[in-house]
């Protein structure tokens, strides 16, 4: 039959498992070569370049010395790398135990009226854009009128405070935003892992009179770690990336207090134009976040490993 | 000829000249609008097409807004002179972020702008790569471009790149210079100035031209009289900013006017130049006025220079001349004056040298034909006479003589006077043009900021800091002939 030879061809086509698979990967993978590989390539070639996209000059082939400027220049990496991993560490720390903390209240607070209200205000931070949220705390902080320091002064009679031009303070203020805005995921990470801990078990903890502190390592932690960890390590390598929100609040100043990674490649790649010298940046940016995943993915699967040896 | 002939043809005659009459009332109709567009198209290729052109300006910047606000005007001349239809189309990014917009774009060779608003200092770094027309040609082909400048600072910060050539890459959209604004109601004020007498010993200044003969020390007894923490009131504001180019300009100021200089642009050498002991001291005097100044000054740039100015924080305030309408709202019109902010030093050496502002009009190269001619028609369009004018009137800067030579300007806007005297050469200028200016303004930000808010305490270190870095960024590019010396190795902030 004329109609059927097509059918029947489409039907061995699609029957064949390799090309069904290939047919079904191959948007993804088109996406994911042409919007990831081809530029992650381009970027780690042009590391090797000498390239100013203002000098009107052809990008001219320098080897590594885009990496060895890095470290060895007046903006060496080293500044910019101590004070991102004091960001990251203090910062993803406190908005771990804080949100752990909240969920926990959440959690055990089930049939408290007005949950759900409290619920969406907490995770109100969240949602806003952080270029929102640094612009409004740059107005809270503000010495003059802002309202942090008309409650210090009216409040408490203390002297007019520069939270974000004092040297001393500029770092913390901007820390205590970033752990404002990321707290309430931490709180919903911890929530999602209180959810997958099997009633069951628990209940029969309860019954066993184990200690708290037994059921939250055996029972509840052993559950929902995974949970825990995966939130943990997307807050660290987002914290790791934070630029939008240090932007309107101090651009990376006063001096280089605030300045993390993120800002001064966001400085060289898109203020300077200095291509070949950013993604050399970038390039170890990048290897650093892999690194980090890594220890992260090893520590997660290191219990599996034990048992497995065992 | 007989009667009977010559009646008969006087009849022909008339029968022939009614035929042709007629034959040129309809030609005259039929022919004479036909003829008038034919005349138009061979005067204006666009007559009879419509195009939609694309500006790029500055946000939250009241000079840029206002040449996008007369851009209807422009479309009516052009419709009535050329016969064609404009329209136009506007995108903005704020100061700190037009470039990195501008440069994206044009680096993909893109027309998504074909008309943009620069920054006097990103000339070199959009002339350089080709991505703005150079305009000699065009101003050599357009009369009404070949005007007389005020000045040649005019010349020098708005149009010129590489410094002290003759090509030109843009032409000046807003002229700006820096000046200072003082609470003239408080200066007026009886008890206030009977306190001031009976404080320092002399009468406060009081008029335009008392202002204008006034020293940094002079001024000082005013910023500490007014200082008064303990009421919210601070005597004196300027930028300490770490945002784009805040502080340098206000210190730059300071520096150039105290006799030092920032660079050689002939070599482009800066150690030696920038990190003088000199240039330290004025580093330190820059922040030794923080004392005078609100809270939270290191943090003060345009916007918040104008906030505490207008809500009354401040007696005065050194700002830019551009941003007058937002200095003197409606409730503080008739209270405020505008003067030449004081010179540095003492006596016959006392001088003032202050940094310009302002911003170019640039034409983007890849416009495509109708693009670049409506380009250029904006352009001749902008500096008749009567455009100007109209730009003046409602708060902007032009930079042409005639118009800033007017007998009335001085009195249209508060601040007039103060710009038209602090564009003579010799009181303003202008930092580099350099392609790498980006990166050299980067880290001269951070050293100033690192400084004035104490991260870095020694004014020399400091400035060492900014002019190696800034040194090897110049000898990287081939700028400069001369590689930092061996100090800089150990130079940190």
């Amino acid at each position: 039959m004329a109609t059927g030879t097509p059918i029947q061809g489409r039907t061995r086509w699609l029957d064949n498992r390799k090309t069904r698979v290939f047919a079904l990967l191959a948007p993804v993978m088109t996406f994911f070569i042409v919007f990831n590989t081809i530029p992650t390539l381009w970027l780690l070639g042009l590391s090797f370049y000498n390239y100013s996209l203002t000098s009107g000059m052809p990008p001219e082939f320098v080897g590594f010395k885009n990496f060895v400027a890095i470290f060895n220049g007046k903006n060496a990496i080293w500044f910019d790398l101590s004070r991102t991993f004091t960001f990251v560490i203090c910062g993803v720390t406190v908005q771990t135990l804080l949100g752990a903390v909240l969920g926990f209240l959440f959690w055990g607070s089930k049939n408290m009226p007005g949950r759900r209200i409290a619920l969406t205000m907490l995770f109100a931070p969240m949602v806003l854009t952080p270029v929102a949220a640094g612009t409004f705390f740059r107005f809270i902080y503000d010495p003059t009128f802002g309202v942090l320091n008309y409650i210090a002064r009216d409040g408490f009679g203390a002297g007019p405070i520069d939270f974000l031009g004092d040297p001393k303070l500029a770092f913390w203020a901007v820390l205590a935003v970033d752990t404002w805005m990321w707290t309430p995921f931490m709180t919903l990470m911890t929530l999602a892992a209180l959810g997958s801990v099997p009633k069951a078990e628990l209940e029969a903890a309860e019954i066993d009179r184990v200690p708290f502190h037994r059921r939250l390592s055996l029972v509840i932690w052993h559950h929902g770690k995974f949970i825990m960890m995966l939130g943990i390590l997307l807050r660290t390598i987002d914290s790791f990336k934070t630029l939008d929100l240090i932007i309107p609040m101090t651009k990376g100043g006063p001096g280089q207090n605030t300045r993390l990674v993120a800002l001064e490649l966001n400085k060289q790649s898109f203020e300077s134009f200095n291509m070949g010298w950013s993604s050399a940046y970038a390039v170890l940016l990048l290897l650093i976040s892999i690194a980090m995943t890594s220890v992260f993915i090893f520590v997660l699967n290191l219990r599996r490993r034990k048992e497995a040896a065992e | 000829m007989t009667p009977e002939n010559s009646k008969a043809g006087a009849d022909i005659q008339r029968r022939a000249i009614l035929k042709g009459g007629t034959a040129l009332g309809l030609a005259g109709l039929v022919g004479v609008p036909l003829a008038g567009k034919a005349q138009a198209e061979d005067a204006h290729p666009l007559a009879g097409q419509k195009i939609e052109m694309n500006i790029l300006g500055i946000a939250g910047w009241g000079p840029s807004s206002l040449g996008v606000a007369m851009s209807p005007l422009f479309a009516e001349y052009v419709k009535a002179k050329y016969g064609y239809d404009v329209t136009f189309q506007f995108q903005e990014a704020p100061f700190a972020d037009l470039f990195q917009k501008a440069a994206t774009s044009l680096a993909t060779k893109s027309q998504e702008f074909n008309i943009i608003i620069s920054d006097s200092q990103w000339l070199g770094a959009l002339a350089q790569p080709g991505w703005i027309l150079n305009l000699n040609e065009v101003i050599k082909n357009n009369p009404n471009l070949q005007l007389e400048w005020y000045s040649k600072a005019v010349v020098d910060t708005y149009m010129t790149y590489p410094d002290g050539t003759d090509q030109i890459w843009g032409l000046p959209q807003e002229g700006d210079v820096e000046a200072l604004f003082v609470r003239k109601d408080w200066l007026e004020d009886p008890a206030e100035r009977a306190a001031f007498e009976a404080k320092n010993g002399k009468p406060m200044p009081q008029t335009w031209e008392d202002f204008a003969e006034l020293t940094m020390d002079e001024f000082e007894l005013l910023a500490d009289f007014f200082t008064r923490p303990d009421k919210q009131v601070w005597g004196f504001a300027q930028q300490y900013s770490r945002v784009y180019d805040f502080a340098t300009c206000a210190f730059n100021n300071f520096l150039w006017s105290r006799g030092g200089q920032t660079w050689d642009p002939a070599t482009g050498q800066i150690e030696g130049i920038l990190n003088t002991p000199e240039n330290a001291a004025s580093l330190a005097e820059f922040k030794r006025w923080l004392k005078y100044c609100p809270p939270g000054a290191t943090n003060i740039g345009i916007g918040e220079g104008v906030d505490v100015f207008v809500q009354g924080k401040v007696f005065s305030a050194i700002q830019w001349a551009a941003v007058g309408p937002a200095m003197i709202p409606e409730e503080l019109k008739g209270k405020v004056l505008v003067v030449p902010p004081p010179k540095h030093g003492t006596g016959a050496d006392a001088k003032r040298i202050m940094s310009m502002g302002g911003q170019p009009w640039v034409i983007n190269a890849f416009n495509d034909e109708a693009h670049m001619r409506v380009a250029i028609d904006f352009m001749n369009w902008w500096y008749l006479p009567e455009t100007a004018l109209e730009f003046a009137k409602r708060g902007g800067n032009p930079c042409d003589k005639a118009t800033l030579s007017r007998p009335d300007f001085d009195d249209i806007n508060p601040w007039n006077r103060t710009f038209k005297y602090m564009l003579e050469d010799g009181r303003s200028q202008d930092f580099w043009h350099d392609p790498k200016y980006s990166e050299m303004l980067a880290i001269q930000q951070e050293g100033y900021s690192a400084f004035v808010t104490d991260q870095a305490t020694d004014a020399q270190s400091v400035m060492n800091y900014i002019a190696c870095a800034q040194q090897q960024i110049l000898y990287d590019s081939g700028t400069a002939k001369v590689e930092p010396t061996a100090m800089c190795a150990t130079v940190s902030l």
